[in-house]
Formats: C-alpha cells, sequence, structure tokens
C-alpha cells in the first residue's frame, strides 16, 4: 500500500521522529493531500474530510514516536487516518444511522452480468464518486480501505471491528448499494443465478 | 474456452473473493476451471474486476485541490504553539492565585479558626472522622477502590472488543480470579421494620444498618451504627460511629467514636467520646451530656449546659451556652448568650447580628472577641469585584485552554452537544440535581467513601467545564464553526468573556449562570453517554455460497491465488 506517486521518504519520517518541525512540515505537503483525499471519500462533507485530516495529522504527530521504520509509512498512516475516520463516524452512526442495520437483512441477488459490463462502462468517475456519497457509513468506509488505500482485509477488519470472514460480505454489500445508487433502486437485482 | 454451461453458477461472492484473491487455492483453481467453461461466471468475474478498478481510479483521481485551511493548517499551529503555552502559563499562575485566594485560604482560616490547625479538610475527613476505620481496614478499602478503578480503566479500554467472545472470556476469567483473591467483606447486621430494638442484654458484634420509624439502641453495638428513622434513641453502648438521618435523636448512653448527623432534633445526655458533626435545627447538650473532642454544628438553636472537651465551631440563629468548652470557641449567628455558669479554656470569637451576651459570671480564658456581621448586598460592588471578575475570567480562560488541549474531540462533542438544547438541558437538571445526591449516598458506606468524594469533585469540576462548553458554542455562533482546536479555542475564549459579562449583570446574571451551568452540564453528559455507548455490533448475515466442485484443472495464466 503506498501513496500514488510518492515514495516512501524515509530521511523525513526519521527527522520528523525526532523532532524535526521542518522535516514535519514537509512530510505534511507530502501527505496531506493524499490524506485529504482519502477523508473527502470517507466522510459525508467537505468540512468533515477537512476536520478529519487536521485531526489526524495531530494525532500523527503526538503517535510518530511509535511508527515502527521498517514497515511502510504510507500503510501506517492509512491505518491511522481509516482508524480516526471511522470512529467519527461510528459515533455518528451509534446516533443517527441505525438503518443500516435493517437494510443488511435483505437478502442479495446477483447481478445480471452483461448489465453490469453496461453500468460500469456507462458510468463516469465522477458519477461514481457521487453515488459513493449517498452510501451508508460502513460501506462508504469498507470501499474507501479497500481501494483507495488498498489496506489488507485484516486491516480493514480491524479497522471496522467486524471478524475478517465479513469483510467480504461488507464489500459485496457495499458494492450492491453503489450499482443501486448508480442506476436505481433494485435495477441489477434481476435474473440472480445460483 | 468452450460455450459448453454447467448447469449450476458460481456465486457473486465467490467471484469476488476470487477478483480479491482472498480465496484459497483450492477454492481459486475451482473458480478458475469453472469460468473456463462458463461464459456467464466469467462475464461475470470480468465485470466485477472492471468494476474494482472503476472504484480505484474514481477514488484517486484528483478533483479537489487541498483546501487552503488545510495548506496552512501546520503553519498556523507552528505558529500558534509559539505564544500560547506563554499565555497558558501567564493564567494559570493566576488562575491558581485565584483559587488560593478565593477558596483555600479562606478554608483554612477557618479551620485553623476551630482549632484544625496543621491539617487540612482532606486528612480531616479521612484520617479524624467516622469513616476511619484503622489502616488495616483502609488498605482493605484502598486495595478494593484501585481494583475498581483498574477494572473500570480495563473494560473501558477494551469496550470495542468486548462483543467478542474470546475478550468477555478473558474479562470474566480475570474477575473470576480477582474474587478469588479478594478479602471477605467485614459482616454487617441489617434491620429493618417498624420498630428496630437492640435489647439491653443484646450484643451486636458488627456494624448494624437500622431502618425503622422508631429505633432503640439499648444493649451493645460493637461495630459502627448507621440509623435512619423517625425517632432514634441510643441509651446503650456503640463502640464504633453513630451516623444517623432522622427527625429525632437522643443519644443517653455511650458512643466511643464519632457522631454524625442530620435530623431536627438532637438531644445528647450521654457520652460521645470523640467528635460530633451536626445539622440540626435543635442540638442540646444536657448538663449530664459529653462531647470529648469537637463539635461542629449547624443548627438554628444551640444550646450546650454540658461539657466539650475541645473547640466548637458552630452557626447558628440563636446560640446559649451553659457548660463548658475545654477549647476555643468560633461562631456566627444572630445571637449568642455565654451564662454565668459557662467556662470556655481557649480564645472566644463570635461574627453575629448583636454582640453577644456574656454573663460576668462566665469564666473565658481570653476575652469575647466581637464582629459585626456583615451582609452582602449583591448591588454593593465595588471595584474589587470587577477586578477579581477579570481575573476569574482569565481562570476560566486557563482552564478551558488546558481542557480543550487535552480533550479536542471531547471537548467539540460537548460543544456540538450544547446546540441540542432539549436533550442538553433535560439532562443537565437531572445530572445537576441527582450526582450529588448519589454521591452523598455513596459517602454513606465505607466501601463508598472514595468514589463519593470523586464523584463530588468531578461534578464541581463539570460546572466551570459546562461554562466553557457553551462558552465555546456562544463563540462560534458569533465567529462560525471552528476548524481545528485552535479555532475552537479562539471562540471559546470570545465565548467566555461574554458569558462572564452577562454574568455579572446584576440579579439576572445568577440566573443565566444557573442556566449556562445546566446547559453545559447537559451537554458534557450526554458527550460523556455517547462515548460510553459500545460500538454497535456488526449485523451481517451470510451470503449464499455454493461450493464449488473440485476439478483440478490448471489456473489460467497470470492468476494470483489467495494473495500469494
Amino acid at each position: 500500500m503506498s501513496v500514488p506517486g510518492i515514495t516512501e521518504p524515509k530521511d523525513l519520517i526519521v527527522r520528523a521522529r525526532a523532532g524535526d518541525t521542518q522535516a514535519w512540515g514537509e512530510l505534511y505537503r507530502e501527505y496531506a493531500p493524499a490524506i485529504f483525499r482519502f477523508c473527502r471519500r470517507a466522510m459525508p462533507t467537505r468540512e468533515d474530510a477537512e476536520d478529519a485530516t487536521m485531526e489526524i495529522f495531530m494525532k500523527l504527530r503526538e503517535k510518530l514516536g511509535q511508527f515502527d521504520p521498517s514497515r511502510s509509512f504510507s500503510a501506517w498512516l492509512y491505518k491511522v487516518a481509516a482508524n480516526h475516520c471511522w470512529d467519527l463516524l461510528r459515533r455518528r452512526k451509534a446516533r443517527h444511522d441505525k438503518d443500516m442495520e435493517d437494510v443488511e437483512e435483505i437478502p442479495l441477488e446477483a447481478p445480471e452480468p452483461n448489465q453490469l459490463e453496461r453500468l460500469i462502462e456507462e458510468r463516469s468517475s465522477e458519477e461514481v464518486r457521487k453515488a459513493l456519497n449517498t452510501l451508508g457509513t460502513r460501506a462508504r468506509m469498507a470501499l474507501v480501505m479497500r481501494y483507495y488505500s488498498d489496506m489488507s482485509y485484516d486491516e480493514i477488519a480491524d479497522a471496522l471491528g467486524v471478524r475478517r470472514p465479513f469483510v467480504g460480505v461488507v464489500l459485496l454489500r457495499a458494492r450492491h448499494d453503489l450499482r443501486q445508487a448508480l442506476q436505481g433502486s433494485g435495477a441489477l437485482a434481476v435474473g440472480g443465478t445460483q | 474456452m468452450s460455450d459448453q454451461q454447467p448447469a449450476k453458477h458460481l456465486d457473486e461472492f465467490t467471484l469476488l473473493m476470487y477478483v480479491e484473491r482472498q480465496l484459497d487455492r483450492d477454492a481459486a483453481q475451482e473458480v478458475s476451471l469453472h469460468t473456463q467453461t462458463c461464459t456467464r461466471c466469467l462475464t461475470l468475474l470480468r465485470a466485477l474486476d472492471r468494476e474494482s478498478r472503476l472504484l480505484t481510479r474514481s477514488m484517486l483521481e484528483e478533483d479537489e485541490p487541498l483546501p487552503l485551511k488545510l495548506s496552512q493548517f501546520h503553519e498556523k499551529v507552528k505558529r500558534s504553539l509559539g505564544w500560547i503555552w506563554g499565555v497558558v502559563f501567564g493564567l494559570a499562575a493566576l488562575g491558581v492565585y485565584a483559587l488560593y485566594t478565593g477558596y483555600i485560604e479562606p478554608w483554612q482560616n477557618q479551620l485553623e479558626q476551630a482549632g484544625f490547625g496543621g491539617t487540612n479538610l482532606l486528612s480531616l475527613m479521612v484520617f479524624q472522622s467516622a469513616f476511619w476505620k484503622g489502616w488495616q481496614s483502609m488498605f482493605s478499602l484502598v486495595e478494593f477502590v484501585a481494583l475498581s478503578c483498574v477494572a473500570g480503566f480495563g473494560v473501558f479500554a477494551i469496550r470495542r472488543y468486548l462483543r467478542r467472545g474470546t475478550a468477555l472470556a478473558v474479562m470474566f476469567a480475570s474477575l473470576g480470579l480477582l474474587a478469588s483473591f479478594a478479602t471477605p467483606a467485614s459482616a454487617a447486621e441489617f434491620r429493618k421494620s417498624e420498630s428496630v430494638t437492640v435489647g439491653k442484654e443484646e450484643i451486636i458484634k458488627s456494624d448494624l444498618y437500622a431502618t425503622a420509624e422508631h429505633i432503640r439502641i439499648e444493649g451493645t453495638v460493637e461495630g459502627d451504627f448507621f440509623g435512619f428513622g423517625t425517632s432514634v434513641e441510643i441509651s446503650g453502648h456503640v463502640a464504633g460511629d453513630v451516623i444517623c438521618f432522622c427527625q429525632s435523636l437522643r443519644i443517653s448512653g455511650q458512643i466511643d467514636g464519632n457522631l454524625r448527623s442530620m435530623a431536627n432534633n438532637i438531644t445528647i445526655t450521654g457520652t460521645i467520646d470523640r467528635s460530633a458533626s451536626t445539622f440540626t435545627e435543635m442540638f442540646t447538650i444536657d448538663p449530664t451530656g459529653k462531647i470529648g473532642r469537637n463539635l461542629t454544628s449547624f443548627a438554628k438553636s444551640l444550646t450546650i449546659d454540658g461539657s466539650l472537651g475541645r473547640d466548637l465551631l458552630a452557626m447558628f440563629a440563636k446560640g446559649t451556652i451553659n457548660g463548658s468548652i475545654g477549647g476555643s470557641l468560633s461562631a456566627r449567628g444572630e445571637n449568642l448568650t455565654i451564662n454565668g455558669g459557662a467556662s470556655i479554656g481557649g480564645p472566644a470569637k463570635f461574627e453575629g447580628d448583636n454582640p453577644a451576651d456574656v454573663s460576668s459570671n462566665a469564666k473565658l480564658a481570653s476575652p469575647l472577641e466581637y464582629k459585626k456581621l456583615e451582609h452582602k448586598s449583591h448591588n454593593a460592588r465595588g471595584s474589587g469585584y470587577y477586578v477579581w471578575t477579570v481575573i476569574w475570567t482569565a481562570a476560566y480562560v486557563l482552564f478551558g485552554l488546558v481542557l480543550l488541549s487535552l480533550l479536542p474531540g471531547f471537548s467539540r462533542e460537548a460543544s456540538q452537544n450544547v446546540e441540542n438544547v432539549g436533550a442538553s438541558f433535560g439532562l443537565g437538571v437531572l445530572v445537576f440535581f441527582a450526582v450529588p445526591i448519589a454521591a452523598v449516598i455513596a459517602c454513606i458506606t465505607v466501601v463508598g467513601l472514595f468514589v463519593g468524594l470523586t464523584t463530588v469533585f468531578l461534578w464541581y469540576a463539570s460546572l466551570y467545564f459546562a461554562q466553557i462548553i457553551v462558552g465555546a458554542t456562544v463563540g462560534q455562533w458569533i465567529l462560525g464553526r471552528a476548524a481545528d482546536t485552535w479555532g475552537l479555542i479562539g471562540r471559546m475564549v470570545i465565548g467566555i468573556c461574554i458569558l462572564r459579562a452577562t454574568m455579572a449583570v446584576p440579579y439576572l446574571g445568577m440566573w443565566i449562570k444557573f442556566g449556562v451551568i445546566i446547559w453545559g452540564v447537559g451537554a458534557l453528559s450526554l458527550a460523556i453517554y455517547r462515548r460510553l455507548q459500545p460500538t454497535l455490533a456488526p449485523n451481517i448475515p451470510s451470503v449464499p455460497m455454493t461450493p464449488a466442485s473440485a476439478p483440478s484443472a490448471p489456473l489460467p495464466p497470470n492468476t494470483t491465488v489467495g494473495g500469494y
């Protein structure tokens, strides 16, 4: 897992860990756009994403000493970001988003392959991003962690607080929700095959 | 690839797991073989793969530049840090000074005047009060409290994982282990009926808790006695302390420990070896009555005809002393009469509405020092009042700085809750009144003393924190929502200044302050409540998976299986 176009700045990380504020600034400038984009995809509004980005970097500054330099900095950074965003979303979810659990009781039907192909061809990236914003918190978070940050199933399970075997189910349901958002409710849930 | 279609297709989940490289080698081989012969499944497999790539592409696309606020964030933080700690330390000094001169020093003076010199309030309450059980018992108490704290922190720390079977198993196993090491609690006897009597020949070898309309102790209680009733009469012997909440309390027997009581009237004709603390309408020590050490009394009418071994600290409407006080007298009230038969061994001070009426036959170690009681008017505010308002505002700002810096997330949540006016006010009223009551009840039991005192302390601190949180919200109403902690701190400062200014308005300010406290306490409680809510357990049903058959053909080229 790595931030696209960024090679791991090992020296910068070491200096930032030692308290070099200039190095920290450079590190921030390097990674802030990617983390902001991550938060923008994961959080419901732009303001939330901005707040989350700042909080993540404040947290990061405190936690940088805990980072193991032998591992990937980007992976660690995304893990911190994912945990923070999910923590924020989870707290809101506890207050507002109770409907999601009911929806997940509905059994899934497999899509018609050709119809799915057509849908993927017809939809632009922008439309996908807009559809993402309409998803429930867990569905969106799972997709962002997997397809933006390239986090492993173990890491996703850890962040979302679910058992590893369920990560695939969460992702599958998230994709179904996304398709529904892209094409209108139930459009692809026809002709299911087993 | 052949056009031959198998009777059964693979389900979407299996295909997705294949695309995601989450299948083990055998299962992946089955999928691989199946898709060589099944066009439909192969199309779905490709569609899922393309969907993954579309998702990644859509998310990675840079559609928005980094907001200006974020571009400047690092510089802003760096700039802020330089001066902010100077301000913090400056305000800290001011706050500590305000706290000392406003609260600690007056208390210290009061206690010294009452003969408790060299001690502080905490040591007074812990080591000299009815709650002090000797070192052995207190060590057990400390152990219990420590274990409770550790357990509480443990549960809080692992609350996210509590739904997992293993975590629960570990927790219950640990509790079982702790329970097996725990010291068994000392025995206590509980009696509850319309009338409770400990007969003359009866000896209770433990603590006694009694609840009844009429309670009579004619025999012996070797532990402490806790009484709740309409009338309580102790004519026997209590070797420990007496803690009593009743309408009428009469002590004609012997108490080896202390007396702590809230009652309508208390009459002592017997002996209390140690000290007494009472809140009553009428308090009387008859000529035969005796208290070995100190008496702290808040009463409408106080009469001492018997003897008090050491000091008297009292507030009353009418006080009459005919007996002897071995130590000093420090009293405040409307009228004080010291009759001819009275004797006071130490210095005597009275602050009251009228000068004390002291008989010339009374034996006083030194002349009574009288000071006219000043009833401060709320409107009489000199320049000092406004100076102190400014100093206290600074102290609030300091407190807010520290809290918002230490607990930015929590403060932000609490500040958001303030805008939920109905819930915050409702909960605020409940917490404001219920928590102190619960804490006092907790203090009644020995085990609950620490918990009760801690609760009272936290409750008291929350009254200040509440004003800070409401201040932060007021600031945000004026300057707009804060994006970061420092922004929130800035808004808090402005809000606090506004609130403190409105609270300085005569009469109305008092109500504004009360309202703000209730509001803020509610918002804080709401934030704590939401934090303690467990993570919603994932309620994920299983997706039907068709077990693939087990053909053993090679995988298609460029296929990675199971993440390898």
